[in-house]
């Protein structure tokens, strides 16, 4: 319900204020830096994971502590572990930060293996085109759509998890990758294979409608009339048009992508220990129990998931409000 | 924007404002309130709103003779012959019954048989069976119950997992399994009340062996009546009746009135299947039985705890070991084996990474299995010496890696594993764990296809057979590398023939510390369930294996 | 446009037959060729003997090819028999699903009021506020809770209210008791922020219509503009939200199943999808795939009553 809620609630943020704009436009555009200042900040913490735990004292996010004593083990925040350490007495912060560099590959890795892409130009295809393949490509969307993607997902990442380590051999043995990141590659391509068949409908969709409906357009049957070029029409005034919402799209379809990842590594079907992921960190700290002993052990892992999800929607609707071009003509 | 609508907006502002800071009130004052008055171990509830709900709540699980305790989902349905593990076999024993049974001190007793004699060359077995043993729909149980039972078990087309390896020695059992007879032999009704089994090998431990499921008498019109759907509501003779089973919700047993061995005490056991929150459930008196959070178990054992009162250690009749597979390299090499068994430091990893849960396990049979005998032991963790076998190896310099494949359930680190895993590594070994699920588990025990693997055996029956003949004889199907040892075998050989508990224990022994210098397994642990049971439940039975238990349960709300 | 309404219809509605067919085609395959296998699940560890798992196997039918195994399942499925639960070998898989369906559809129940009943309100406000500091923030603490996952929120929320409080109790004891509170609130709080958001652009686009202006003009009280012409009108829209919402219902939240211990079909979900259980994978899809194919048939003919501007089949093509 809330994944049918967030398609649609893309058009919604594209409507245009009319009144306050000023005001509303500066909040807007507060809220649009918070919002790049936590990416940044994500993103930069991820990508220098490995530099960060060389120049500093940082230990590395599988370094423990020897011998381990019961002291060490989920101890809580201190000046030597800025974040505490988890169940193996390893520091939490180094975790985190790999665990950013996971979260950031992954989305980076959906992202242009076409999810978006995929629905954009497909989305644009359908819509300007029309016809057959209209019809085909809503008709596959419309297949992909109807399937529980849930228990599908679980499925497919399920029956690979046996595969996992002899394609990850495989790989680590004929690359220069390492066995650790051959197999978080290959987890990383199971993930992406079970999401990406699913990602696309719902932004073509509405990539497709907003073509239709900008065809609509007083502006744009005339210059058809006048005879313009389909490409022309197309870079010119509905790109252009889909351009934003687009955008929307992709960054509201980050946070979701992030959490899929998270939410299957959570379950023990994504990413696996060693390699630090988002998920594993929060199902290692997420009882009742550990909770009240331990609470550093699911807020430090859970906080930064949650701002990078919230900045990349809040950076979306901001975008919306700078990109949309109806925003001047109407007024 | 007029100023009514600023009206509006206002008064949804401050009903905004309370509403969240109401929330966070409640937050606030149930937060300190709770931590002030928190033991140090954090366990239990005193909060004033906590005890309201709580003194209520205890006094309601305590009132009635329904039982509740967290339960696990069965894996098979509900038939005897079809039951190969724990989470169904805890069920079915409630709910049917044999010739025999085992008490609560694990000692053979009768069961639907008054008693019986076993002829001087140990292979005619007659069964005098009791007058007033009855079916749940209070029919009378005879000899030709169980002959069907025990035919019904052979037929192929039945296709039991189990009956070959607990009643293959009954005569004449083999061939119907295979087809070849159309009943079992062995098998004979003297008369209503008589029945003879004849063995094709006398076998010690067969009495033992009938107390397992596979042996218990099942309802012969029911089954053909409904043989598909017999099992939702299965006629059993044991102590309790099902009455409900709602897969992954819960099942209910309600107790058997006209019960042989005297009825059950309680008059109603619900398993929850459901798992979720069972420490929290417990505290807040929602269930009778809990387990200890490995966190809170040195207070708790320590008697610093309010739930110190409530705390049952049940010794598991178990062991977990890495499978070290011979035919698989490097571990066709003997001193690679041994090097890694000397570089595991279990007692650390069991005192730091499970505070202390387990019990180290120096051997591969458990301390509470008859037999066990405290000489037994495998290697002493010792990098050092460790270090210098790999040398001596014929891989020295050229180790294949080592994977060592563990059936993972959910998102949690298997913290033992890796801590394994950096004890090899620390030998200059490039180690790597491999996570599958438990079905692919079982494809590779089966194929042998895998080099380490972390698993663990439960007893069936309490006899050091079970452990050692089954995991390690050259012949049983259950040991997948095909570890060979004709030393094992031929002590397997004796002692399985071996009537004397005293001599066969001993030579089982005796092949155990062969198999251990072997290095084929690292046992791990032995394991411990912390149980908790709220005070008002009495004569819980600290058996860990599956045995009949219920009935000897009570309720009583005095206490 | 009556006539080209029910021509519509009808070719949606056969449009979606093949369509059906081909998810039934592609996860039948999908299972069957995928590496694991459901007779390994089915056998515990001492019980394997390869004559048994073959008997099994052609119990369940695993040993004909597998366009035959299709073929029987869905002449099986046209009698309405969806087959065997290999994971709960007593039931059908039918059996399995339907009740664990109608768990989850009534814990959704609630929570799609929830959502509705706080989303509507909050959207409106917001966009009664719009401009001022009341606006971002009034969503935005929504926003907050759509962030963070229910694995996070679960949790926190056991320990403050069961572990801490004692207030609730984690004993499932169906939909309708006050141990169902908490799961509800956490199934529904994530979505209000979706709608409200929604209802805040809504309104923001009647907000200028000329007929607010002429009933505002009319000198009409300002909470009957609000609720009679803003509101109603910017509800219209919301229709098709809660149409597509529907199918959603019946589908289960996985983790706040697992953590309350509800049997509800997204805790069945994954312990089909892990086993794996052919048939109740297949049940589950070819349920929920119905449910959205027909959903979408239903808010696409509604819209076309309600907003003749839509034109049906747009494009000409579709």
């Amino acid at each position: 319900m809330t994944a049918i809620v967030a398609d649609l609630q893309a058009p919604a943020a594209a409507e245009q204020p009319k009144r306050w704009r000023m005001v509303r436009t500066m909040v807007r555009k507060k809220v649009a830096m918070a919002a790049l200042a936590v990416i940044v900040v994500f993103y930069a913490a991820g990508i220098f994971a490995p530099v960060i735990v060389a120049v500093t004292p940082l230990p590395g996010p599988n370094e423990q502590p020897r011998p381990l004593t019961i002291e060490l083990r989920n101890a809580g925040p201190s000046s030597d572990h800025l974040l505490g350490t988890d169940a193996l007495g390893r520091d939490l912060l180094s975790r985190i930060l790999y665990a950013a560099r996971t979260t950031i590959l992954f989305t980076f890795v959906v992202v242009v293996t076409g999810g978006l892409f995929i629905g954009l130009g497909l989305g644009l295809l359908a819509g300007y085109r029309g016809g057959w393949i209209d019809t085909l490509i809503m008709r596959i969307g419309e297949v992909l759509a109807g399937v529980p993607t849930l228990i599908l997902m679980l499925a497919i990442t399920a029956a690979f998890r046996s595969r996992i380590t002899q394609f990850s051999f495989d790989l680590g043995d004929n690359t220069f990758l390492s066995t650790e990141d051959a197999r978080a590659a290959v987890q990383f391509l199971i993930l992406v294979g079970a999401s990406v068949p699913f990602a696309w409908v719902g932004s073509s969709r509405i990539v497709r409608s907003v073509v239709l409906s900008i065809r609509e357009q007083a502006y744009v049957q005339a210059a058809e009339s006048m005879g313009a070029s389909t490409r022309r029409i197309l870079f010119r005034h509905v790109l252009p048009g889909v351009m934003p919402l687009w955008v929307v799209g992709v960054s509201g379809g980050m946070g979701a992508i992030a959490m899929a990842e998270v939410s299957l590594s959570f379950l023990g079907l994504g990413i696996t220990p060693p390699t630090a992921s988002f998920g594993t960190l929060i199902s290692d700290g997420a009882g009742p129990l550990t909770f009240k002993n331990n609470p550093h052990l699911l807020l430090a892992p859970a906080i930064p998931v949650i701002l990078f999800y919230l900045a990349w929607n809040l950076l979306g609707d901001a975008l919306v409000d700078i990109l949309e071009p109806r925003s001047t003509t109407h007024r | 924007m007029s100023n009514k609508t600023l009206t509006l907006m206002m008064g949804l502002v401050a009903f905004l404002i309370l509403a969240v800071g109401a929330v966070f009130l409640v937050v606030a004052l149930g937060g300190s309130g709770d931590d002030d008055s928190q033991p140090a171990d954090g366990s239990t509830q005193k909060t004033p709103g906590a005890s309201g709900t709580s003194t209520g709540s205890t006094a309601k699980i305590c009132e009635s003779k329904v039982l509740i305790v967290p339960g696990d989902e069965p894996l098979a349905p509900f038939d005897p012959i079809l039951v190969g593990d724990e989470s169904t076999a805890a069920y079915i024993v409630e709910i049917f019954g044999g010739l025999v049974t085992l008490d609560r001190n694990l000692k053979v007793v009768p069961d639907i048989a008054e008693s019986w004699t076993v002829s001087p060359d140990g292979l005619v077995y007659t069964f005098k069976l009791r007058g007033n043993a009855l079916f749940h729909d209070n029919t009378r149980v005879t000899a030709n119950d169980f002959k069907y039972s025990l035919e019904r078990a052979a037929d192929p087309a039945n296709a039991s997992p189990t009956v070959k390896a607990y009643l293959g020695r009954i005569k004449g059992l083999e061939d119907k399994l295979s087809g070849k007879a159309t009943d079992v032999s062995g098998v004979k009704v003297v008369d209503a009340q008589t029945l003879e089994i004849t063995l094709a090998k006398p076998e010690p431990v067969f009495i033992q062996e009938l107390t397992y499921p596979v042996a218990f008498v099942v309802k012969q019109s029911q089954i053909e009546q409904d043989p598909r759907n017999w099992t939702r509501k299965p006629i059993g003779t044991g102590p309790f009746k099902i009455v409900e089973f709602s897969p992954a919700e819960k099942i209910r047993l309600v107790r058997n009135d006209r019960y042989h061995l005297g009825a059950p005490l309680l008059e109603e056991v619900v398993f929850e299947l459901g798992g979720g929150s069972i420490s929290t459930r417990y505290q807040n008196d929602e269930i009778h039985i809990g387990f200890v959070p490995a966190l809170n178990l040195k207070d708790i054992e320590d008697g610093k705890s309010d739930l110190s009162k409530e705390y049952v250690p049940v010794p598991q009749m178990a062991v977990s070991y890495i499978t070290l597979n011979p035919n698989q390299a490097p571990f066709d090499d003997l001193k690679v084996r041994q090097a890694l068994a000397m570089s595991v430091d279990k007692a650390s990893i069991n005192d730091v990474l499970l505070y202390g849960y387990y019990r180290v396990a120096d051997g591969i049979l458990p301390p509470d299995m008859p037999g066990y005998k405290e000489s037994v032991s495998g290697f002493k963790y010792d990098i050092d010496a460790a270090k210098k076998l790999l040398s001596e190896s014929k891989y020295a310099g050229n180790f294949p890696r080592i994977i060592l494949t563990y059936g993972g359930s959910g998102g949690n680190s298997p913290e033992t594993l890796v801590a394994i895993q950096d004890g090899w590594t620390q030998l200059g070994l490039d180690v790597q764990l491999q996570a599958v699920d438990s079905a692919a588990l079982l494809r590779e025990q089966r194929r042998g296809t895998f080099q380490a693997l972390s698993e663990g055996w439960i007893a069936d029956y309490p006899d050091p057979g079970n452990f050692i003949e089954k995991l390690f004889g050259s012949d049983s199907p259950l040991n997948y590398t095909k570890y060979q040892n004709a030393d094992v075998d031929r002590l397997i050989e004796r002692a399985s023939a071996e009537p004397d508990d005293a001599k066969r224990a001993d030579l089982y022994t005796q092949a155990e510390q062969l198999i251990l210098n072997d290095a084929v397994t690292i046992p791990m642990f032995w394991p411990v369930e912390h149980t908790l049971i709220k005070s008002c439940v009495v004569n819980y039975p600290s058996v860990s294996m599956a045995i009949p238990k219920y009935r000897y349960i009570d309720i009583d709300p005095t206490k | 446009m009556g006539s080209g309404v029910l021509g519509y219809t009808l070719r949606r509605v056969l449009w979606a037959v093949p369509v059906l067919f081909v998810i039934s085609v592609m996860v039948f395959y999908m299972l069957r060729l995928a590496p694991n296998d459901p007779v390994d699940a089915i056998l515990g560890r001492n019980a394997y003997q390869e004559d048994v798992a073959n008997r099994l196997r052609e119990k369940y039918g695993y040993d004909d090819p597998i366009y035959v195994q299709y073929w029987k399942y869905m002449k099986n499925l046209a009698q309405g028999d969806l087959g065997l639960s290999t994971q709960h070998q007593d039931f059908t898989a039918g059996e399995v699903i339907w009740p664990k369906i109608w768990t989850s559809t009534q814990l959704n129940m609630f929570a799609l009021v929830i959502v509705f009943g706080l989303g509507i309100p909050v959207g409106v406000y917001a966009a009664l506020a719009r401009g001022t500091f009341l606006d971002p923030l009034a969503i935005g603490g929504w926003l907050l809770l759509d962030a963070i996952p229910t694995f996070v929120m679960a949790p926190i929320l056991i320990w403050l209210f069961a572990t801490q409080l004692g207030v609730v109790g984690l004993t499932w004891e169906g939909p309708y008791s006050t141990n169902a509170i908490l799961p509800i609130l956490i199934i529904s709080l994530p979505g209000v922020a979706g709608v409200a958001r929604l209802m805040r652009a809504s309104v923001i686009s009647v907000i200028g219509e000329d007929y607010v202006r002429t009933a505002r003009a009319k000198g009409l009280k300002e909470s009957t503009v609000i609720i009679t012409h803003i509101t109603r009108n910017a509800l219209l829209p919301m229709v098709t939200v809660i149409g597509l919402s529907l199918p959603g219902l019946t589908s289960g939240s996985l983790f706040v199943e697992l953590f309350f211990g509800i049997p509800g079909i997204g805790r069945e979900s994954l312990a089909a999808a892990t086993t794996p259980d052919y048939d109740v994978i297949l049940a589950i899809v070819l349920f929920g795939s119905v449910l959205f194919v027909g959903a979408n048939i239903l808010v696409d003919v509604l819209y076309g009553f309600i907003d003749p501007r839509v034109r049906i089949g747009a494009g000409r093509g579709g």
